[in-house]
């Protein structure tokens, strides 16, 4: 047996990371016989609905509540098997599996999100979710790690390696180089690193060269880029993940690669995150942004 | 790292030379004699075809698409090629082809699908 690997997917809010984190996973298990954990650590408890074919798990936090505290839990009640070919017990496309769960937060305004987060990865820890015969484990993290609660999967150690989704719109890559500061914070006490930067494309100009020079000036990978497809818009709305909904697809495949790559990957780097101004300056020089003057600050485009 | 689809080690850094890629895909691709044509097509997003491209023998561009194509696991007649597998083999073949594929070069840096076809 393998050792557990324990990564995570960090980005902006609306990025694509819980989609594309979870046809990833798919990929892992369906092509590769992958069995895999995945932490949902995003209160809208969406990282795990293609998986098991539902609108939203019900999640730690939310089950605690009813219960009384999360010491009255059963592991059953908050990890679930994904659906079809990703149940354990269906072996007829894959012996990999994908086992779910949410770690779910407060209601929107009250309390601290990264709470539920620190509270769910203790109680799986405690209860045995993290078995000895998953190959990986997998969280999916809000946000750009302004709030610590969010940086605690890095910050605890959890999570090793980190995959960053991002594109190549300004406050994606601003939130990028954001994490990269979070991962370096940790990166001596706790060992995580990171990994690689996953574009998951808005299919703007040059979006593939602004992707990879951040990498390359992060001090990581640009390991793939994932265009858009509107098979995953159809597959989301059958709660399907793309391996499963059109195994044969060009969008399947790009999937299937970046499965391959993460399978294979050995590229763990402390990142070096760059200044703002080195940022802007980079948008710059792929055209994303024009240099502007002075005196052109703060005033209308002209018609 | 990963680049044409070939895995280097994280030894070897974040910024791998062209020289070591061009060996990888060199080998990767083998004989080339028995190789008459490469054809390219591309399409939008929306499968619209859009038009077929050919592709000059001797040049960095024509062993990389041999290799795609015989070693890559997609499946059919013309092969989709990975969108970052035809960015990374434009930007070595811009390098390395100069003029000779330049045109080509700059259709791959576009936001359509290609697909390739060895014969």
């Amino acid at each position: 047996m393998s050792e557990l690997r324990q990564i995570a997917f960090y980005g902006k809010g609306g990025i694509g990371k819980s989609t594309t984190s979870q046809n990833t996973l798919a990929a892992m298990a369906h092509y590769f016989g992958k069995k895999i954990l995945i932490v949902g650590c995003d209160p809208k408890a969406d990282s795990t609905r293609l998986i098991l074919h539902e609108k939203a798990q019900c999640t730690i936090m939310q089950l605690a509540s009813e219960v009384g505290t999360v010491e009255d839990l059963e592991l059953e009640d908050v990890c679930k098997p994904g659906a079809a070919e990703f149940h354990p017990d269906d072996t007829t496309i894959t012996e990999g599996y994908i086992m779910c769960t949410e770690s779910g937060g407060p209601e929107p305004g009250v309390g601290c999100a990264g709470r539920g987060v620190i509270t769910a990865i203790n109680f799986l820890e405690e209860e045995g979710a993290y078995d000895e015969e998953l190959d990986f484990v997998s969280y999916d993290v809000l946000g750009d790690v302004v709030c610590g609660g969010f940086a605690m999967p890095i910050r605890e150690g959890k999570a090793q390696e980190i995959y960053i989704v991002m594109s190549g719109e300004m406050m994606a890559m601003y939130a990028a180089n954001n994490i990269s500061k979070g991962i370096l914070k940790y990166a001596n006490t706790g060992g995580v690193r990171l990994a690689g930067l996953i574009c998951n494309a808005r299919m703007t100009d040059r979006e593939y060269d602004l992707a990879k020079h951040l990498a390359e000036q992060i001090g990581t990978q640009m390991i793939h880029f994932v265009p858009r497809s509107n098979h995953v818009q159809r597959a989301e709305l059958r709660r399907m993940t793309v391996v499963e909904f059109a195994e044969k697809s060009d969008q399947a495949y790009e999937y299937r690669e970046l499965a391959r790559k993460i399978i294979a990957n050995d590229l763990k780097v402390i990142p070096k995150p760059l200044e703002m101004d080195d940022l802007e300056a980079l948008l710059m020089e792929f055209g994303l942004e024009e240099e502007v003057e002075a005196d052109a600050i703060g005033k209308k485009a002209t018609a | 790292m990963f680049i044409c689809g070939y895995h280097f080690p994280a030894a070897m850094g974040n910024k791998v030379e062209f020289d070591k890629v061009i060996e990888k895909v060199t080998a990767g691709a083998g004989d080339l004699s028995g190789v008459s044509s490469i054809t390219l097509t591309s399409e939008t997003r929306e499968g619209v075809k859009l038009e077929e491209i050919g592709v000059e023998k001797g040049s960095f561009l024509f062993t990389a698409l041999v290799d795609y194509y015989k070693n890559t696991d997609v499946e059919g007649d013309f092969k989709m090629i990975y969108y970052t597998n035809k960015y990374q083999i434009s930007e070595i073949s811009k390098a390395v082809d100069g003029e000779k594929t330049a045109a080509v070069c700059k259709k791959l840096d576009d936001m359509n699908l290609y697909r390739v076809k060895v014969a």
